[in-house]
């Protein structure tokens, strides 16, 4: 339909008077007698610009998603991150590849091949946690070591302090130091397997950190003596571990009484139920673990003990790391000071056994102490490092008073106690060995090779081992250093692009 | 276009002097100022604007102008050497003007100028007081040796051995081309990618590599890398599921042995040909479609990855590297739910596979 009227009249309508329009009701119309909050407000919410505010984008946070799987149990991880493996069963098996034992530790043609450790022997040689997590034992279908100039040396050792020649009954006090992944804790390990061979006594302090980072009890020792401290838990660790490691002690009866443990120690009770005595109970396990060292280094049998003694045998001390024994530990005493490393009466029993022993050896029935350095773990020490230099001096033959002898730094913080602690005061026993310094370094090329060989035999490396290609190799791992070797040798050369 | 004549450097600029024949050199200048001008007719000194075209004929030939080409200007250095002349009244050949023949030796320059002469360089003097002929080193090599040749017909007995000798020689040199083509000495041996120590990993494992990486943290990635290339090494074989094969893989038992080319199988394996892509614009309305599109060998192999990495976040091992691993393995046995991640992703591509010749018709509408 079509509306009735035009719109172009409407448009030519004359515009009506404003006093006849109604009056619009705008803010400004309602209040014109002043107009600036009028305006003001009209203007609110509208882009002014923000002077208080900083004019600076801001980037929300993405919220991330919750997690929804529960975290692993406690001491999972840590489980996984200390589990050991010791055999790859995809690894291909050496056929002729031979065993740790007493004749072929000794045989120097076997310089530079790869000798494994016995079946048997892995048990005892876990027991005292001679392999350590990274040590790439995972790979192979057995562990094995290789046959370095070291390693011969201290297998003549001990084989000389076992038998029956002038040897027999020696005391070799080593510290072992050298570049990191140069085979220090291996090095170790090889003298323990050559110990439990020659079915020596091993005692093992594989992690000497823990002893000091105040995770394990402490208490003073006694009322008369409250500034020495002893670590219960840790020594029926120790005693554990000796216990598991060395089945000899199961033979060996105590020769002499006992104090100081719950109950008297009847004639008879073998060194391995003393032992488990302290491991049992470990408030006693610091004096139970005396008593085992007493029986370990006693020659004779005391008065009433004389049935069924056995003439102790030789036995292998060694410590990992022990810079971390050279410094103020992270207990604390009742005067919430810094209690220092050689307080605990655990690391002073350790450390006192590189000094001369009064009157008899500090090992009565001969045996090792390896000490081994860190270059990965440990803490930087430079009264250490002058104690050693001073080791060595001492081992070359230059007097303390000599202008050459290394000393501190005069304007550094010496610790008097760590240097006290290596320096060999006043005469050895006869048959005991003065402190020597043992610096390990990179393979020779030969004994590069035999350890090469050995990946290839595997079937880890699939190279063509040249003389050429190993030297390449050995320059590549900065002159030998096993450690790197042993990634060279994990990792694959890939021919594909 | 550049004026042919730079009147700044001319030697002899006629602006800046008075001269004293004011119209040869007027002359002189109209025709080097209108030598860019090809329409432009001169007429005794006038210049005469035109508005006929260049190149209209019938005009007689007196008055006409001449062409760009038909009156060639005179050489830059002619007409230097005629403004020159007149401007300096010791025009007789003297060194102020230039030389208007092209190339004129410097040793005819010497000869006719003693003062000249006397300043040359040492080399010259020399040049000019050595007899000619006479050269510091001699140019008869060819001559001594056919004179040598000629001379020595007789020395039989050296000449068999020497020719022995020689004919070894070309017949290593030939055997040497034959092996080597365009080397004196053997090739060296390809170096294999890995011993680049910039790229010491393998490609798969590298990407691998950074693409579990996360917040920049590549060392992190590397160890847990590390130890899932040792979990391939050290775990059992893998069972192969006979519906699910690795493609090209070798037997099962040997992978192990060789873990990167066991993690090379695993991901090649289940990596998709092909992806799914939106696209608008295809069949009108504004509705996108999906088009399959072919991945390349890294998108193929980035895509697998991704996927693995994903469904080992659903596994309930605590640790990431552990969860990957075991993954992996479930993958190398046919029980991961990546292969029908795969299935499902070729599944979908084949169906609408159609799109992808709409897609080209389009392409080829708009071209």
């Amino acid at each position: 339909m079509v509306s009735s009227f035009c719109w172009g009249c409407l448009t030519r309508l004359p515009s009506a008077p404003r006093a006849l329009l109604p009056p619009t009701l705008t803010a400004q119309r309602v209040a014109a007698f002043h107009t600036s909050t009028a305006l003001l407000a009209a203007k609110k919410g509208a882009s002014a610009p923000k002077y208080r505010q900083g004019t600076s984008m801001t980037m929300k946070k993405k919220k991330r998603p919750a997690e929804r799987t529960r975290p692993p149990a406690v001491g999972e991880r840590k489980a996984l991150r200390k589990r050991i493996v010791l055999s790859n069963p995809n690894a291909l098996e050496i056929p002729d590849m031979k065993e740790v034992s007493n004749e072929t530790m000794v045989d120097s043609r076997l310089r530079g091949s790869v000798l494994g450790l016995p079946v048997p022997m892995l048990d005892q040689l876990r027991a005292v946690q001679a392999f350590q997590p990274k040590q790439g034992w995972s790979i192979f279908r057995r562990p094995g070591t290789v046959v370095r100039r070291e390693t011969l040396e201290i297998a003549r050792l001990i084989d000389g302090i076992s038998g029956e020649g002038e040897e027999k009954g020696k005391v070799v006090k080593k510290i072992v130091s050298g570049a990191r992944a140069t085979g220090k804790t291996v090095h170790l390990l090889q003298a323990m397997s050559m110990a439990f061979t020659k079915e020596w006594v091993v005692i093992t302090v594989p992690d000497s950190q823990e002893l000091v980072t105040a995770t394990t009890a402490y208490a003073p020792l006694s009322d008369e003596n409250p500034n020495v401290y002893v670590q219960p838990e840790a020594t029926a660790a120790l005693l554990s571990r000796t216990v598991t490691a060395n089945p000899v002690l199961s033979k060996l009866k105590v020769s002499r009484e006992h104090t100081g443990l719950k109950a008297p120690v009847p004639a008879g009770t073998t060194l391995e139920d003393l032992a488990k005595m302290g491991i049992k109970d470990p408030a006693v396990s610091w004096n139970a673990f005396q008593a085992l060292w007493a029986e370990l280094g006693a020659k004779s049998a005391a008065p009433g003990f004389e049935k069924g003694f056995q003439p102790r045998p030789p036995m292998l001390v060694t410590v990992d790391g022990i810079a971390h024994w050279m410094k103020e530990s992270k207990y604390n005493n009742v005067d919430v000071q810094p209690i220092h490393a050689h307080d605990l009466l655990f690391v002073r029993h350790f450390l006192s056994l590189l000094k001369p022993g009064t009157g008899q050896s500090s090992l009565p029935n001969g045996g090792m102490l390896l000490y081994a350095t860190s270059a990965s773990n440990s803490p930087t020490i430079p009264t250490l490092d002058v104690a050693l230099k001073q080791v060595a001096a001492r081992q070359a033959g230059v007097r303390p008073s000599a202008p050459e002898f290394p000393h501190p730094d005069l304007y550094a913080k010496t610790d008097q106690r760590v240097l006290d602690a290596f320096d060999s005061y006043g005469l050895p026993a006869p048959k005991e060995g003065t402190l020597e310094l043992q610096t390990l370094a990179g393979l020779t090329r030969e004994e590069a090779r035999g350890y090469l060989e050995y990946f290839a035999h595997s079937g880890l490396l699939r190279e063509n081992l040249t003389d050429e290609w190993i030297g390449e190799k050995w320059s590549l791992a900065g002159g030998g250093v096993i450690g790197e070797l042993e990634r060279i040798g994990r990792r694959l050369r890939v021919n594909t692009a | 276009m550049p004026p042919r004549l730079n009147l700044f450097t001319a030697r002899a600029v006629p602006v800046l002097r008075s001269s004293a024949t004011p119209s040869a050199a007027r002359r002189s200048f109209t025709t080097i100022l209108n030598a860019n001008r090809p329409c432009a007719a001169t007429t005794n000194g006038l210049t005469t604007p035109l508005q006929r075209r260049c190149n209209s004929s019938g005009s007689d030939g007196q008055g006409r102008p001449k062409g760009p080409t038909e009156d060639p200007l005179p050489h830059v250095s002619e007409e230097a050497a005629e403004v020159s002349k007149i401007m300096d009244k010791k025009c007789d050949g003297a060194p102020s003007s230039p030389e208007l023949e092209q190339g004129t030796p410097v040793s005819e320059i010497l000869r006719r100028d003693k003062d000249a002469q006397k300043h040359a360089p040492k080399v010259m003097q020399d040049q000019m007081n050595r007899p000619s002929g006479s050269r510091s080193f001699s140019t008869s090599a060819f001559r001594m040796q056919e004179l040598q040749a000629n001379n020595n017909p007789s020395s039989s007995s050296d000449d068999a051995s020497a020719a022995l000798v020689a004919n070894m020689i070309a017949q290593v040199t030939e055997q040497a081309a034959e092996l080597h083509p365009g080397l004196k000495f053997p090739a060296p041996a390809e170096l294999p990618r890995t011993e680049n120590f910039r790229k010491r990993y393998d490609t798969v494992v590298d990407q691998f590599t950074k693409t579990i990486m996360r917040d920049g943290k590549l060392s992190k990635a590397q160890k847990n890398m590390s130890f899932v290339l040792d979990h391939l090494r050290t775990a059992p074989p893998p069972q192969i599921n006979p519906r699910r094969r690795l493609v090209g893989a070798p037997p099962a038992s040997q992978l192990p042995l060789n873990p990167v080319l066991y993690l090379t199988t695993i991901i090649d394996s289940v990596a998709p040909l092909l992806k799914l892509r939106q696209q608008k614009g295809i069949v009108g309305g504004g509705v996108s479609v999906q088009v399959p599109v072919p991945l390349t060998l890294r998108q193929r192999r980035r895509t697998a990855i991704m996927w693995i990495v994903e469904a080992s976040e659903k596994r309930r091992d605590s640790q990431f590297a552990y969860r990957l691993a075991n993954e992996l393995v479930a993958v190398a046995e046919g029980r991961s739910g990546v292969w029908d991640k795969r299935e499902h992703a070729h599944k979908l591509a084949t169906s609408v596979r159609s799109n992808v010749s709409a897609r080209s018709g389009t392409k080829n509408r708009m071209g």
